[in-house]
């Protein structure tokens, strides 16, 4: 008996250093079903799995995870600006009516993942919305598998989704419809995570480092954070389309935002954190090491492959990402040997300033089979001559999935078969979902999910 | 079996044609209530169908088709979308008609929401229009018309069009018109038609729609269950009435039909025990009973039923086109033949029935005579005997004696002549609720308390005279009314009216709840469908209303309310928070106040009293439409009750046959027989009219206006008038039943009756 037992977590503790994957896959693997709507309703249902098609390859040589754009939030932040959803693009990502319950989307995503048992996860970046503190003591709870304490403030909901709040802008759980009575106080209490059963790798965003992905923190925001005035709603006589990005920038940094305001119980723990303290926090908790003070540092996903993550926030302000000088000079010095690399950013590099410098760099470094970022909140990827550019769905919008690779050898080359995962919808996450996908100004308008060949592929590289 | 039962039927002719004449008046019945109601409660469905009508319809300040397409495209559950340019109040001229409400539609591509039943589609060609089906009858429009819009543009009538999302024209202020967008180049649009996958899920994407329209102007949904109620409020509260109405008749006609087919048995019980002497089995008396029914009440009910379809079809089809509705056609048969069926199987069941309880009985009980039940029961006060007794003849007054011994005649069976007195209760009750409602719709024309506004006037003056206006005779009371232009203050372009009054506002306005309950104190408020549905509302939810004076005020929405006022954006609570607002006093009168001499007493006191307006439409083509459809029913039902009237004197009399011999023998002449015959008559008629008032106090009015009471609290009483009408009209048909009895049996030899003694 006790012989069984010791076999058994053998057996466990093999699969759990990050073997080659069952051949079935996990309930939550898009390989085998996904989510569609198939009579256009706007509810989801269980639909067929994408499965990979065309040549297989050979040996495993790497088994790895993506988790990005989390946005764990904390909806009740006086230093939110959901009221400027509601001119439409490009401020349609201030407010989402599924945004109370962001850690549990992220726990149930990280159970999925678990699921396709990666060696390791990669976190690529915005894992909280505004850089603030209790954010990120909520994500990393999650992530590490702790007690997670969503609620803020005061106890209970007090934000703009609260059912005794007029403005018919805002979805309302407890009598919107879909209705979910109870939702938003479900949505506050604490839970004990999953937790990631790998190791996992983060990379920064803006949304880590920058308030709602923006500005830097000034003694302004500071105060309007830490305070007890939440801002709900625009100035009735306001009419777009007055305002655009650079206003809103000037706005949250002047710290004066206008409109009709509702008062809240003050927390301190909404402080926002220095870049700098982020970094800290990030490695300290997944155990890497940063390059003065970026979080730029490299991996190993196994012997024969390599992880470079690229610090790509612009510390500056702004979503753009930025790769800067040294970090370039850095990167030349990481992609000598022969091991099989893959990049991780938070933005793509492309859409990155100084990140096409980082793409040449990378054209001429056969061994890179892939840049995988996030940022876009879409499914998409593109050939690059010899390596692949691949960006992932965040769990913020719809389709709320991680993406799982696994890196085989092939004839003169390499084959990268990556598949997209839904989180298990369990709970809060379903409603989360629910609500995503329904946003009409959030994922699926916008086409996030992409098209099949964005998600489910086999990509071959040849050095 | 059926060579039997049709000599039965041979054998007993009379009597056969006399039933086969209550089934088909009957009959008559179910056929004018079957295509009424199933024409009329179907219409819009059925229209809005075929017309494609969108599931959600969009209002709006003008803006450009592409930011307009980029929130809506982005809709979850849409189907289809497009759009239209909606010009109101455009000059219209045709064929010696004119109108200045001319509601151009310019359409903007895609789906129409409207079905063509005349001439073609638009073919996107300028000079080209669709009338709407309203205004083609009304102004005589044929394909191929010219018509000017505007002051100077001709279009040629390509096609007519019917879309059930408003009613017709002229019920309907506004002519509608359809143009090609090139009418009018480059339009932006104020009106988003959406097709939705599954429109049991339209609030889901309301919610949605709410949430991305920042910026459009006086945004408005309607739903196509919201379309509905608004004809309903259009018109459609008569409608409603006419297929509640329906129904009750189909119900009253079946309990006849079943009276009638039950009694039929009852004077055959005679025949059963014979049969049943004679060694047949009573399941044999039970199959031939059912198939001699079955012989009468198959053609008796088909020549009913399709006389009552015919005889209402073209006022029905008349009320669906003034609703902008269509008429069933084919699909009206199934419900035709259902109904057949339907009172071939109950004048069957309720024959059959008691003739198989009454053959299971030992012959000799049976042919000792009696109902089934009461036999044993009955008094021995004459019941059971064919004498007149002396005691039931008064001395005094021949004529009454005469009468109280018909009366006696008619009672002495109780079952059959409860039966009857059922069957002419539910006639009266009907015709009592004709009666009723055709008062009905004249208040809902002009008198706005029917539909939840219980006051009549208002008047100008200051709250403090409230007191003095309450001691007027006549005024039940008086409050003052506080009315505000108030906008939600989240969006200013969604304006409502205010309306607040000191303590249970119920008093003078109480549109039904359609959810949560009434207000209680100052914080709440109730909202209408129409405001709610704009702003997402329901019961719990907070209203934030800004006042003319700029000031914001927020309320708990405590009930939504079905309201007609302001396409229902309209909103009831307390004053106590709303200032600078000025009342006007709400005058609600006694039900039989002078009117005229409150309006004086008001002026005295300083302020001509204003008239609250009515309901309904005041248009006399529609009315008489409606009048017609009325008319059709209460003929059938007039016919049931004479029918029923006749076949109780007539089985009375050839039971008493031996006792009205032996007063003819003594010297009663024809009047004697009359009287005689007058107070059986009465017997059933007065007692049936007390019925049917009772029975339309207590179960018909209030069914047909919880049937139509779907947005209105509907007062179905008949009128002191309208009951002595009923009793009196009743007496009116007995006294033709007691005359073409009373001819039948004086026409017999005095010997036959005696012999049979």
């Amino acid at each position: 008996m006790r012989r069984a037992a010791v076999a058994g977590l053998v057996a466990l503790a093999v699969a759990g250093c990050g073997g080659e994957p069952a051949s079935a896959p996990s309930a939550t693997s898009t390989l085998h079903a996904t989510l569609v709507d198939r009579d256009g309703d706007g509810f989801l249902e269980r639909g067929p799995g994408e499965p990979l098609t065309g040549p297989e390859g050979g040996r495993v040589l790497a088994t790895f995870g993506q988790l990005t754009d989390a946005h764990v939030r904390d909806e009740e932040s006086p230093a939110r600006v959901p009221f400027l959803d509601r001119l439409g693009p490009p401020l349609t990502s201030t407010f989402r009516p599924q945004e109370a319950f962001s850690t549990q989307v992220l726990d149930a995503a990280v159970r999925a993942l678990a699921r396709e048992r990666p060696q390791a996860v990669v976190v690529t970046g915005d894992i909280v919305d505004s850089a603030q503190e209790n954010e990120l003591d909520q994500a990393l709870a999650v992530l590490r598998g702790d007690v997670v304490r969503p609620d803020t403030g005061g106890p209970g909901y007090d934000g703009v989704q609260e059912a005794s709040n007029p403005d018919p802008f805002y979805f309302r759980p407890d009598h919107d419809a879909p209705r979910h009575p109870g939702a938003l106080a479900a949505a506050q209490r604490r839970f004990r995570a999953a937790g990631l059963p790998v190791r996992w790798y983060p990379a920064v965003g803006n949304h880590d480092v920058l308030v709602q992905g923006e500005v830097p923190a000034t003694d302004a925001i500071e105060d309007v954070a830490e305070g007890d005035r939440l801002v709900t709603g625009l100035d009735p006589s306001f009419q777009p389309p007055t305002l655009d990005e650079d206003e809103v920038r000037t706005l949250l940094a002047d710290g004066e935002l206008f409109g009709r305001a509702e008062t809240v119980p003050a927390d301190p723990a909404r402080r926002h954190l220095a870049p700098a303290d982020l970094v800290e926090r990030l490695a300290a908790a997944a155990g890497v090491r940063p390059v003065a003070g970026r979080l730029d540092y490299t991996f190993d996903l196994g012997a024969e492959v390599r992880g470079i993550v690229l610090d790509t926030a612009d510390r500056a302000g702004g979503s753009r990402g930025v790769v800067t000088a040294d970090q370039l000079a850095w990167l030349r010095g990481q992609l000598a040997g022969d091991r099989w690399t893959v990049v991780f950013a938070h933005n793509p590099l492309e859409a990155s300033d100084g990140g096409e410098a980082a793409l040449e760099l990378l054209d001429r470094t056969p061994q890179v089979v892939a840049v995988v970022s996030g940022h876009r909140h879409r499914n998409a990827i593109e050939r690059r001559d010899g390596y692949w550019l691949i960006g992932t769905a965040s769990l913020a919008d719809f389709p709320q999935q991680a993406r799982m690779f696994r890196l085989r050898e092939a004839d003169g080359g390499a084959v990268l078969e990556t598949w997209t995962v839904d989180h298990d919808g369990l709970g809060l996450a379903g409603t989360a979902r629910e609500l995503a996908f329904l946003d009409a100004q959030g994922g699926r308008p916008q086409g996030l999910a992409g098209e099949r060949s964005d998600r489910n592929v086999r990509l071959f590289v040849q050095p | 079996v059926i060579a039997l039962a049709l000599a039965g039927l041979r054998a007993r002719r009379s009597r056969s044609l006399l039933a086969a004449a209550g089934v088909l008046a009957a009959s008559l019945v179910v056929g004018t209530a079957t295509t009424v109601g199933f024409g009329l409660a179907t219409g819009f469905e059925r229209s809005a169908r075929e017309a494609d009508l969108p599931d959600v319809i969009a209002r709006f300040d003008a803006e450009g088709r592409e930011t307009l397409d980029e929130r809506v495209r982005a809709l979850p559950n849409l189907a289809a979308r497009s759009y239209r340019m909606e010009h109101n109040n455009v000059p219209l001229a045709a064929n010696g008609n004119f109108t200045h409400r001319g509601a151009v539609h310019v359409v903007l591509g895609g789906r129409r929401g409207y079905l063509v039943t005349e001439g073609r589609d638009l073919s996107g060609r300028a000079g080209e229009l669709v009338v709407e089906q309203g205004l083609a009858r009304e102004w005589d429009l044929e394909v191929g018309d010219r018509m000017r819009l505007g002051h100077s543009e001709v279009a040629g009538v390509v096609g007519i069009a019917v879309s059930p999302d408003n009613v017709a024209f002229p019920l309907a202020r506004a002519a509608r018109v359809y143009v090609p967008e090139r009418f009018a180049a480059s339009e932006p649009a104020n009106l988003a038609l959406l097709w939705l996958n599954d429109p049991s899920e339209a609030d889901v994407t309301l919610t949605q729609a709410r949430a991305v329209s920042f910026g459009l102007g006086r945004l408005e949904f309607v739903t196509r269950e919201g379309v509905r109620v608004l004809l309903g409020q259009a018109a459609g509260i008569v409608i409603s009435l006419l297929v509640a109405f329906s129904l009750v008749a189909l119900a009253a006609a079946g309990t006849m039909l079943a009276a009638g087919a039950h009694a039929d048995v009852q004077r055959r019980l005679g025949a059963l025990g014979v049969q049943r002497a004679l060694g047949i089995s009573p399941a044999r008396i039970g199959a031939l009973q059912a198939t001699e029914a079955a012989l009468v009440a198959v053609p008796a009910a088909a020549l009913g039923i399709a006389l009552g379809a015919v005889a209402v079809a073209g006022p029905a089809a008349a009320l669906l086109a003034a609703l902008n509705e269509l008429p069933p056609g084919g699909a009206l048969l199934l419900p035709l033949a259902g109904t057949l069926a339907a009172v071939t199987t109950i004048v069957v069941a309720a024959a059959t029935w008691p003739a198989w309880r009454a053959a299971r009985r030992p012959p000799v009980e049976i042919l000792r005579g009696g109902t089934i039940a009461a036999a044993t029961r009955r008094s021995s006060a004459g019941a059971g005997t064919a004498r007149p007794s002396a005691a039931a003849t008064p001395r005094s007054s021949p004529g009454a004696g005469l009468a109280a011994l018909g009366a006696r005649f008619a009672t002495a069976a109780r079952a059959r002549w409860l039966a009857s007195v059922a069957t002419i209760g539910v006639c009266a009750g009907v015709v009592t609720l004709m009666l009723a409602l055709a008062s009905l719709l004249e208040r809902l024309r002009d008198d706005p308390g029917t539909v939840g506004k219980r006051y009549q006037l208002t008047a100008a003056l200051d709250p403090s005279l409230a007191d003095e206006v309450r001691a007027i005779p006549g005024v039940a009371d008086a409050a003052p009314r506080f009315v505000a232009d108030a906008a939600d203050s989240f969006r200013l372009d969604e304006p409502f009216r205010l309306v607040a009054y000191p303590g249970d506002h119920t008093r003078f306005e109480a549109p039904p709840l359609a959810a949560g309950r009434r207000l209680r104190s100052a914080d709440e408020i109730e909202v209408g469908v129409g405001l709610a549905d704009a702003l997402g509302l329901q019961p719990g939810s907070a209203l934030a209303a800004q006042l003319p004076s700029g000031e914001e005020v927020r309320f708990r929405v405590a009930g939504v309310v079905r309201a007609l006022e302001n396409s229902g954006r309209i909103a009831w609570t307390r004053p106590d928070r709303l200032t600078g607002l000025s009342p006007a006093l709400a005058v609600r009168l006694d039900g039989g106040a002078d009117r005229d001499a409150v309006e004086r007493a008001l002026e005295e006191l300083g302020a001509p009293p204003q008239p609250v307006g009515g309901a309904t439409t005041r248009n006399a083509a529609f009315l008489g439409v409606l009048a017609a459809v009325l008319r059709g029913v209460g003929l059938a039902v007039g016919l049931v009750c004479l029918y029923a009237l006749v076949q109780a004197l007539a089985m009375t009399a050839r039971e008493r046959r031996g006792a009205v011999a032996l007063l003819r023998a003594c010297g009663g002449d024809a009047h004697t027989v009359a009287c005689v015959l007058a107070g059986a008559a009465a017997a059933v008629a007065v007692p049936g009219a007390l019925l049917g008032v009772a029975l339309e106090l207590t179960v018909f009015g209030p069914l047909v206006a919880r049937l139509a009471a779907g947005f209105a609290a509907l007062p179905i009483a008949p009128t002191g008038g309208q009951v002595a009408l009923v009793v009196a009209g009743l007496l009116a048909l007995a006294g033709a039943a007691t005359a073409l009895v009373a001819r039948r049996v004086l026409r017999e030899p005095v010997v036959a009756g005696l012999r049979e003694e």
